[in-house]
Order: C-alpha cells, then sequence, then structure tokens
C-alpha cells in the first residue's frame, strides 16, 4: 500500500460521484420536508410572554397570586441564571386571539421549551410537564404537545398560562403554538423525529463509527482509523448526554461538563483529522487544539460552572473556528491541488461549521432553524464523509491487492508453461537422441549382419559357384536374420523370453524336419526380462547360431534348450544352454567363423560364453550374462523426469 | 467340388505370391479357391460376389490398408475366418489386424505344408499365434486396462482387474505361456488340455480382442463427436 487511504484518486471518482449525487437529492428532499413542516396555515404563533415570579411553593397551589411584577418578553426567550441560584418558580402567560371558538380539539406545542411546567388556558388546567425540582434537573430536548379541548377556549382573547420552576443554567422557551389538534399532530411528530430521534441516529451512526474504526485501528494501527474512532466515541458521548433530558440534580454538573468536554474533544479531533488529511500533521498545532478544546471543560470546573455562559460566547465559537480554519486549508489545498482531503469530506465540513454556527446562533440573539440542533445532523454525516475516503480506499487497496494476486498467478502460470516447454523440448531432445541411437543401432546391424551376408552371397552367386538349393538357403538365412532383428526390435518391451520364443517356432520346423527332437524349457524364466534390444539381439544371435550349428553340423538327435534367471537384484544373470547329443565340434570346425562370431558377440555385450564338447557326446554352448535391474540411463526413451514435482519446487521458491 | 470343401479367396498384390499361394490351395482336394484380387476395390467386389469360408489378406494393397477389408468382412460375414499374410509376423501389423478382426496369420515364405495346416488349424476353430504376437496381444489388453505399456518393465504385470479385462484366467494363462515360446502341446501338457483346445483358446482371445476394440472405437468416436447419439 503506498497511498494514504483516504485521499482522492481518480480512478474511484465515478462512483462517488454518483454518491454525491444521492446526497444532494436526499438534502434537498430533507429540506423541502422541512419547509412544509414549518408551514403552517391554521395554527397561531406565540410571540409574547408576561413573565412573573411566584414563592418558590407556589407551584404546589392551583391559583397562583397575580399580583407579582409582570415582565414582557419576546419569544423565543432564551435566559440563563448563574450556578448555585435557587429555584425560581415564574409564572409564564400568553395571549392569543380567536375569531371563533373552534369546534375541533386544539393543541399546544411547544416545539423547544427545556422546561416542564403547568400548563392551563383560560384557567382552566391543561397538563403537566417534569419540571426542575429540588431533587430532579430538567433539560427537555423533545417536543411537547398538549391537547386544550375546544370547550375551553373562548371567543376574542384567550389566555395560556404556564406555572414553572427552574434552576441555574441556561433556558429556552420557543416555538410556542395553539392550533387545530391534528395539524399540530403532524408538526409536533416531524419535530419529535428532526430534535430527538435524528440524535438517536446519530449516536447509532457514531457509535458504528467507533466500533469498526476502532477495530480497523487495532488491527491495523492507523492514525486517522484512531481518529475516526475517537471522533464517533466522542460524538457518541456527546448524543449520550444530549438525550438523557431528566436526571437526578446531583448528576447536572458531570453530565453537562461531559457534554461540553465531549463536543469539544469531537471538534479538536474533527480539526486535528482535516489537518492530518491535508498532511499537515504537526505536533505543535494539534497539541495546541487539544489543550485549547481541554481548556473549556477546565474552565467550567475550576469555576463549577459559573464561567459557562461566558464560554458559550468565546471558547465554543473560538473551538468552531479551529474546525472552520481546518476546513479553510483543505479547501484551499484542494483548489491549489495540494494533498488535501477529500471534496466530499470538505463540503460536509462546511456543512458542519454552518450548522455549528446555526446552533450559535441563539446565544447571539438568531434562530435560524426554529432552534433543531443542525450540528446533530451535521455531526454523524461528517463521520460517514470522513469513512467514506477511508472505506474506498480500503475497497481500492483490496482490489489491487486481488489484482497483484491474479498478475502473479498469471506471471506463475507462465513460468509453469515455460517450465513445461523446456521440459518438452529435453523430452524431445532426448526422443531424438534415443531415435538416433535406434537407427544408427538398426544401421550397424544391417551392415553387420544382412548387408553382409547378401554382400558375399552375391559373390557367391556370381562366382557360380552356388546351386539353385544352396541359393535358396542363403535367402533363407538372410530372412532368418532380418526376423531376428524384427524381433529384437520388437522386444523392446523386455522380452527376451519372446524373441526367444519366436526364434524357436522358426526353427522348430527345420530341426525336425532334419530328425532332431528340440526341447524348450523356459519354465524358470519370469514373465518379463528387461533387457535392453541392444543385448536381446546379440543374444538371439547367439542362440540361433547355436541352433544353426547343431541343425548343420551335429547329426544329433536331440536338442534341448534351457532357459533361466537365476540370482536376484543386481546378481540376476539370464542363463541359457543349447545342448545337443551330436557328434560334438571337429576340429576343423573348431575355429570356424560361426564360433568366433558367437563369441564375439557374446564379449560385446559382456557375457560368459562357454562352449563344451565332446566327440559323441555333444556340445553344449553356454551363455551367461547379467540382467539386473535396469537403470534409466541404460533405457533411452524412458526418461523420468516428474516434472510436476519440478514446477511444484519452483512455484514454492 | 464337395461341400465340405474350404471355400477360399487371396487378397495379395504381388503376383509371385498370388500364383504361389493359388497354387498351394490348387494342389489342396480339400480346399478350392474361390477367387484372388489385387487390389482393395477387386477385393471389394469378390467379398460381395462370393461366399467363401477364409479371407487370405496382405494387410499392404496399393489402393490402401487391408484393416478395413478385415473389419467390414469380419463384421458382415462373422463365420469367415480371415487370415492374414505378412512376411515378418511382426506385432504391429498382426495386433492391429486381430483387432480388426483376424483370427489368423501366416508368413509369406511359409512352406506349403504350412499354409494348408494354418487353414486347416483356422477352419477346426484353432488359432496359430507366435511368441512375439502373443506377449503383443497381452500388452493390448493391458493397456486396454489402464496399465501403461512402456512402464511394465518397472511395474511387472499388473494383476488384471476384472471388469476391464476381457480375458479369463485360463485364457491369460495360455498367453502368458505363449509368450515364453512353449509351444501348443506343451502349454497342453502343462493346463492338462489338448493342443487343439489351446488354438481354440487363442482363437477366442483374438475375437474378444476385436469386439473389444471395436466398442472402444465406437466409444472412442462418440467422444470425439464422429457419432451422432
Amino acid at each position: 500500500m503506498s497511498k494514504t487511504p483516504g485521499l482522492p484518486d481518480r480512478a474511484t471518482t465515478r462512483p462517488r460521484k454518483i454518491r454525491l449525487r444521492i446526497a444532494a437529492r436526499t438534502l434537498t428532499a430533507a429540506v423541502v420536508l422541512f419547509c412544509v413542516g414549518l408551514a403552517h396555515a391554521a395554527t397561531i404563533p406565540l410571540r409574547k410572554l408576561d413573565w412573573s415570579y411566584m414563592p418558590p411553593d407556589a407551584l404546589a397551589a392551583t391559583n397562583a397570586g397575580s399580583d407579582q411584577t409582570l415582565t414582557s418578553f419576546d419569544l423565543p426567550l432564551h435566559w440563563s441564571t448563574v450556578e448555585g441560584s435557587p429555584l425560581h418558580a415564574v409564572a409564564l402567560r400568553m395571549h392569543f386571539r380567536l375569531e371563533s371558538v373552534p369546534d375541533q380539539s386544539w393543541a399546544l406545542l411547544l416545539s423547544q421549551s427545556s422546561e416542564g411546567g403547568r400548563f392551563s388556558v383560560n384557567g382552566h388546567f391543561i397538563g403537566a410537564i417534569a419540571a426542575e425540582s429540588e431533587v430532579r434537573h430538567v433539560i427537555w430536548r423533545r417536543p411537547q404537545l398538549l391537547s386544550i379541548d375546544a370547550p375551553l377556549l373562548v371567543e376574542g382573547d384567550n389566555e395560556l398560562e404556564v406555572q414553572t420552576t427552574y434552576g441555574p443554567g441556561a433556558h429556552v422557551l420557543a416555538g410556542v403554538e395553539v392550533g387545530p389538534l391534528s395539524e399540530l399532530w403532524s408538526r409536533y411528530a416531524l419535530r419529535f423525529t428532526l430534535d430527538y430521534v435524528s440524535t438517536w441516529i446519530g449516536a447509532t451512526v457514531a457509535l458504528l463509527t467507533a466500533l469498526v474504526f476502532g477495530a480497523l485501528w487495532l488491527q491495523r494501527g492507523e492514525s486517522i482509523s484512531l481518529l475516526l474512532a475517537v471522533a464517533g466515541l466522542c460524538w457518541l458521548l456527546y448524543c449520550a448526554t444530549w438525550l438523557v433530558e431528566v436526571m437526578p440534580v446531583a448528576f447536572r454538573p458531570p453530565v453537562r461538563l461531559g457534554g461540553m468536554a465531549a463536543m469539544a474533544a469531537f471538534d479538536a479531533t474533527l480539526a486535528i483529522t482535516l489537518l492530518r488529511l491535508s498532511s499537515l500533521a504537526r505536533r505543535r498545532e494539534e497539541w495546541v487544539i487539544g489543550l485549547f478544546a481541554a481548556l473549556g471543560p477546565a474552565l467550567s470546573l475550576a469555576s463549577s460552572m459559573q464561567a459557562d455562559p461566558y464560554l458559550q460566547v468565546s471558547w465554543v465559537p473560538a473551538l468552531l473556528l479551529i474546525v472552520a480554519i481546518a476546513t479553510g486549508v483543505g479547501l484551499y489545498r484542494r483548489t491549489r491541488g495540494l494533498l488535501a482531503p477529500h471534496p466530499l469530506v470538505l463540503v460536509v465540513a462546511v456543512a458542519l461549521v454552518l450548522a455549528g454556527l446555526i446552533d450559535l446562533g441563539p446565544v447571539f440573539g438568531l434562530d435560524l432553524l426554529g432552534g433543531v440542533p443542525a450540528t446533530n445532523f451535521a455531526a454523524p454525516v461528517m463521520l460517514a464523509a470522513l469513512a467514506t475516503p477511508l472505506v474506498d480506499g480500503f475497497i481500492k487497496m483490496m482490489r489491487e491487492a486481488e489484482a497483484a494476486r491474479a498478475e502473479l498467478e498469471t506471471r506463475v502460470r507462465e513460468r509453469e508453461q515455460l517450465l513445461k516447454r523446456n521440459f518438452e523440448r529435453l523430452r524431445e531432445s532426448e526422443r531424438v537422441k534415443v531415435e538416433v541411437q535406434e537407427r544408427q543401432r538398426i544401421m550397424q546391424d544391417m551392415h553387420d549382419g544382412l548387408g553382409s551376408q547378401l554382400m558375399s552371397s552375391l559373390m557367391l552367386v556370381e562366382r557360380g559357384a552356388v546351386s539353385n538349393e544352396q541359393f535358396a538357403q542363403i535367402l533363407r538365412e538372410s530372412i532368418d536374420d532380418m526376423r531376428l532383428a524384427i524381433d529384437a526390435l520388437s522386444a523392446e518391451h523386455a522380452d527376451l523370453a519372446a524373441a526367444l520364443g519366436n526364434l524357436r517356432f522358426r526353427m522348430e520346423p527345420r530341426l525336425r524336419a532334419a530328425g532332431m527332437e528340440l526341447t524348450w524349457d523356459a519354465r524358470q524364466l519370469p514373465e518379463e526380462i528387461g533387457l535392453h534390444p541392444d543385448v536381446v539381439l546379440p543374444i538371439l544371435r547367439i542362440v540361433q547360431e547355436a541352433l544353426t550349428n547343431a541343425l548343420k553340423h551335429s547329426r544329433a538327435k536331440a536338442v534341448r534348450v534351457t532357459l533361466a534367471v537365476e540370482g536376484t537384484g543386481d546378481a540376476q544373470c539370464l542363463d541359457i544352454r543349447v545342448a545337443d547329443n551330436g557328434r560334438g565340434i571337429t576340429e576343423e570346425r573348431a575355429g570356424g567363423r560361426g564360433l568366433l562370431n558367437m563369441r564375439n558377440r557374446a564379449q560385446k555385450i559382456g557375457a560368459q560364453l562357454k562352449i563344451a564338447t565332446a566327440p559323441n557326446v555333444g556340445t553344449t554352448v553356454h551363455l551367461r550374462t547379467r540382467i539386473g535391474p535396469v537403470s534409466p540411463t541404460t533405457k533411452p526413451g524412458q526418461t523420468v523426469l516428474n516434472t510436476q514435482a519440478i514446477i511444484e519446487r519452483a512455484r514454492q521458491q | 467340388m464337395s461341400a465340405d470343401q474350404i471355400s477360399i479367396i487371396i487378397v495379395e498384390d504381388e503376383p509371385e505370391f498370388r500364383r504361389r499361394f493359388a497354387q498351394i490351395i490348387d494342389s489342396e482336394p480339400t480346399m478350392r479357391l474361390v477367387g484372388v484380387a489385387a487390389n482393395k476395390r477387386e477385393a471389394q467386389a469378390l467379398i460381395d460376389r462370393e461366399d467363401f469360408d477364409v479371407m487370405l489378406i496382405d494387410l499392404g494393397l496399393p489402393d490402401g490398408t487391408g484393416i478395413d477389408l478385415i473389419r467390414s468382412v469380419s463384421q458382415r460375414k462373422p463365420d469367415v475366418d480371415i487370415m492374414v499374410v505378412t512376411v515378418f509376423g511382426d506385432e504391429q501389423h498382426v495386433v492391429s489386424s486381430i483387432e480388426a478382426g483376424a483370427t489368423g496369420y501366416i508368413l509369406k515364405d511359409s512352406t506349403p505344408a504350412d499354409v494348408i495346416s494354418c487353414i486347416r488349424l483356422l477352419r477346426a476353430g484353432g488359432s496359430p499365434v507366435s511368441p512375439v504376437v502373443a506377449r503383443s496381444v497381452l500388452r493390448a489388453i493391458r493397456s486396454r486396462m489402464g496399465g501403461s505399456t512402456t512402464g511394465s518393465t518397472t511395474t511387472p504385470a499388473r494383476s488384471p482387474s476384472a471388469e476391464n479385462n476381457p480375458l479369463s484366467a485360463r485364457e491369460t494363462e495360455i498367453l502368458q505361456l505363449l509368450a515364453k515360446g512353449m509351444s501348443f502341446n506343451e502349454i497342453g501338457e502343462i493346463l492338462g488340455i489338448s493342443p487343439h483346445t489351446v488354438t481354440a483358446h487363442i482363437k477366442k482371445i483374438y475375437r474378444k480382442l476385436a469386439v473389444h476394440s471395436r466398442g472402444e472405437a465406437v466409444y472412442e468416436a462418440s467422444q470425439m463427436g464422429l457419432l451422432k447419439t
């Protein structure tokens, strides 16, 4: 992996463009839906309230004193109380005019009210929502809806009274409307989704981000994954503190501090992530950002939350500014074509900064979205946007790995083919070599055997020294010799026994015709004898010569051929005896050509040849040759190359 | 011309040998020469026209190999004995003829007595065989069974598996003895059967080899898509 994941990459811009388009459409649809939700024709927004303090225990009484000082405020109303101040009880009165008494149920919608209280219309109680008490801290994030029975309403001026208590901290009352229940109900549902459910969704996204990238970081140790996991965790924590609306009073400081710290950590992590994605990962700046983020919670803690209102207008905007600067740096680098965060990340970062500004608005008296927490939308989207390039990077990496593996496989296959080809070539050349040897052997054989025999016969015939009978005899011998050669060639598959058998079949009728009984004892012979044709032919020739000698010269009555294999393993010997009971070899024949040929042939193949002869007892030709196991080198044509094994070994290297 | 005369046709392109074989048969009263052919075309006409018991055929004909003729005759006229006339009786010629359906072979330079006795043996239900041919038949059958032929030296005689080996144990034994150079008489003595039975076994082996190779050829042809199924 040569590239950091999350960097833009041209090869995958197409699917990303589609993704952007989908995101844009979703956003448009949401905005349209939101605007539809805001459009309210028949409802009456309440814009003014009269504020009067009550004795702290007045809440218990149903009828509050009306002699308190009235102060008028415009809605939306944001106010805060210093830490440590006691509970305040107030009666808030709002007025609305009706042209006529409606004939259907009406309702009161509190889009954004951090406080609960008792609610009455025209002095009639319509409902209560849990409010701050000595033991209970309440900070409502969800909208509230109370129904108003139509008969309670009167033509002309109507009064809505809220009796509530509030403790230290920031408070808000905004988006108070009355109207037909059916209409407000759907508005209430929308607000509930926007304010409350969306934060749950955001928390889920943050949780998933934290889990996925935390796991990734544990596996791979990449800093970006860690930052994303931390950001996810921070946002999850923030959502947790935000979603807890009712708690024991003692829990208020830690929950508030936790929320503050979580938000600050989220912003800081985000800023650092953006800078790192711009490859501006400088330790010092990161420390500064981190310390600044820690400053707010630290001051809040040190001042027992006294400093919170000041932090709200200084430190919180400054934190947002840091994120904005990091985003700006990214945008600048992107326009300059430098290494920068992915465009999607930058777009969402800008949106996040804007959302932060919107959420800060009420502090400076500017309420753009009617109190809908914009950051709660933008932050999870930011997390998702940051995750997208990372995921893309991983996908790309996986594709690259797959491609690399495929290429490797192709190369291995090519190498394999090459090896195979080489071995085939080797085999081929081996085969050619064997063929050449074979051809040379046959040529040599024709030269020595048939050729010279025909040649000398031709001389005799030309001299006119042969009778027809002799001529036929000469030709018959020539053919016999050729048959021997052919049998020897056929004996390629280690078939000495069969070749000798063929010799027997040819010779037997002739011996019988000459009045000789041939006994052929091959019982001691194994089924197959491994001998090279180079050796088979001389053996055949020697046996034929011995039989021919017996036929021509011995005047024997019986000839016995005994074939046997003796010994085992390397010491295995082929033992051939051709014995006749004739007159023996006479003096004048002892040095004859036939016997000399037999000896020469035996010598050539390294065999022992013994000829025992006694007058009128007979002659025994005894041939003995080692046959031992055939090694591959002495058996051409059977190259034992295990190609597969060699390829396997090459593959492993 | 008596009914028990053996009727013979000769397919041989060399005039000298044709004449020689014709002479041998003519001079034998128990045999009758029905016709001779010098090439495949003539032979085909002769085969279509005449009824005969034995066909002597040379493989190397001027207009093609005699193997096709052997195959068609052995399929169309299963009662006919086909005898291949060969110069050397070498395994390649003989085994492919046997696979095509021939049940005997004879060397070209055989004596008249040999020729006559070979034909008689064939008609009597036997087949002559030389050791090298016996060995080749064994090898051909083993290679059918999936055993390697070249490796037979290093892996001695695989035990024939029953489902692939068309030969009975007795037939295999006879072939093995023949391959060692034993004569029919000797084999008969060893196995306690008559020499005639030995040759009858050989003829059966030849038939099996032919049928087996035919089945194999059909299988291979259908594998190659040559036959419509």
